[in-house]
């Protein structure tokens, strides 16, 4: 979905200067863009998380294997949230899920982009488990200049160095939790959401502008409504307010 | 959330674990189930992407207004005045992720351990 990350359109890159030679290039291509700022970012929320981890009374296995299985950090924290309180089966499962709902529409916006390529396509069900935000946006930025062949290669390159990243973070959380102060954990669980409202905050896109605005109003409200449902309600009615009030604007230009 | 996780043995912890995996897993291949007929420049595609968008944004909006866990323990003025510091910072430096984010956790973190100190 290109046009929700960036609306002018890149020059199409031809065979003779695409920059890419092979698989091997665009996974190192990948490594890179996800070496520049993401995968700080992941690995910082990962030290809070691993500290959490640790507080629990849980093993660093536990927190590697919930980090990349999950891959969701919303999802893992009601994880354990649910198991400190000793939360019925059945509700713990919905908490978790429901945490990570996000990952229906960001599946449903990423697996089409491998559509054209025989490799990518079928690989799509292993694909969506490495996304989370980061790989997802990343992916996204580099939709314009990549043919659908060369964004498996490039994806996973982001998304190793992102799982990396990931579980460095919470072993180093997890190791250091009791030398840490209460300022620097919780500014390392503060990182997370605040990065990615500027990721969101940078894109060019219209729709998705309005969307992320909407959202953010409509986020404490709805929760104060019902907590268990506030998202995937805000996220209907301020994607729908984004949507609609884009092609307004665009009906009016 | 202080404390620890008791009364659950080992195997039943990875299990649960297991479990959480799998429904976290259920959202990523639904997704990827419905979406195989459609084009990814359709409108409804379009729609969906908002949508994800406007459900991330209500998340860090709701952590900042309204944290549970170890966030509880910090005051609102604090989280939302680093958002605001970090914002503008963002926007004077054209747009650049890095340094609102730096910005806006490094105020957060300055204002929590002033708070500690007595300063504030």
């Amino acid at each position: 979905m290109r046009q929700h990350v960036d609306d002018k359109e890149g020059p199409a890159i031809s065979a003779s200067e695409n920059p890419y030679a092979d698989n091997w290039a665009l996974f190192r291509r990948g490594l890179l863009d996800g070496f520049s700022l993401p995968a700080f970012m992941v690995a910082a929320s990962m030290i809070g998380y691993g500290a959490l981890v640790h507080s629990a009374g849980l093993s660093l296995a536990f927190g590697v294997v919930s980090t990349l299985g999950i891959w969701g950090l919303p999802g893992q924290v009601a994880l354990i949230e649910y198991m400190l309180l000793g939360a019925p089966l059945v509700s713990m499962l919905i908490g978790v899920s429901l945490a990570n709902m996000r990952f229906l529409p960001m599946s449903m916006s990423l697996a089409p982009l491998f559509r054209g390529s025989k490799s990518g396509w079928r690989l799509r069900y292993l694909w969506v488990q490495f996304m989370s935000v980061n790989t997802w946006v990343g992916l996204l930025r580099r939709v314009p200049e990549l043919s659908p062949d060369q964004r498996g290669p490039f994806y996973a390159g982001f998304s190793t160095i992102c799982m990396i990243a990931g579980a460095g973070g919470v072993s180093a959380g997890y190791l250091m939790a009791e030398a840490m102060p209460f300022y620097v954990t919780v500014t390392l669980v503060f990182l997370n959401p605040i990065y990615f409202a500027f990721v969101f905050a940078a894109m060019r896109a219209r729709a998705g502008l309005l969307a992320f605005a909407a959202g953010a109003v409509a986020g404490p409200p709805m929760y104060m409504l019902t907590p268990e449902w506030s998202l995937p309600l805000a996220g209907i009615l301020a994607g729908s307010v984004g949507y609609f009030a884009d092609r307004f604007l665009k009906g009016r230009a | 959330m202080t404390g620890e996780v008791t009364g659950m043995t080992t195997a039943y912890i990875w299990a649960l674990l297991g479990m959480a995996i799998a429904v976290t897993y259920l959202w990523r291949g639904l997704g990827t189930t419905i979406v195989a007929g459609l084009d990814p420049d359709s409108p409804a595609l379009q729609w969906v992407a908002c949508v994800a968008y406007g459900l991330l944004s209500a998340l860090i909006s709701r952590i900042i207004f309204l944290p549970v866990g170890v966030l509880e323990n910090t005051e609102l003025v604090d989280r939302v005045g680093a958002t605001v510091f970090g914002f503008v910072m963002f926007f004077l430096f054209r747009k650049h992720i890095g340094i609102g984010t730096l910005s806006a956790a490094g105020a957060f973190g300055v204002m929590v351990w002033a708070r500690s100190q007595g300063f504030i």
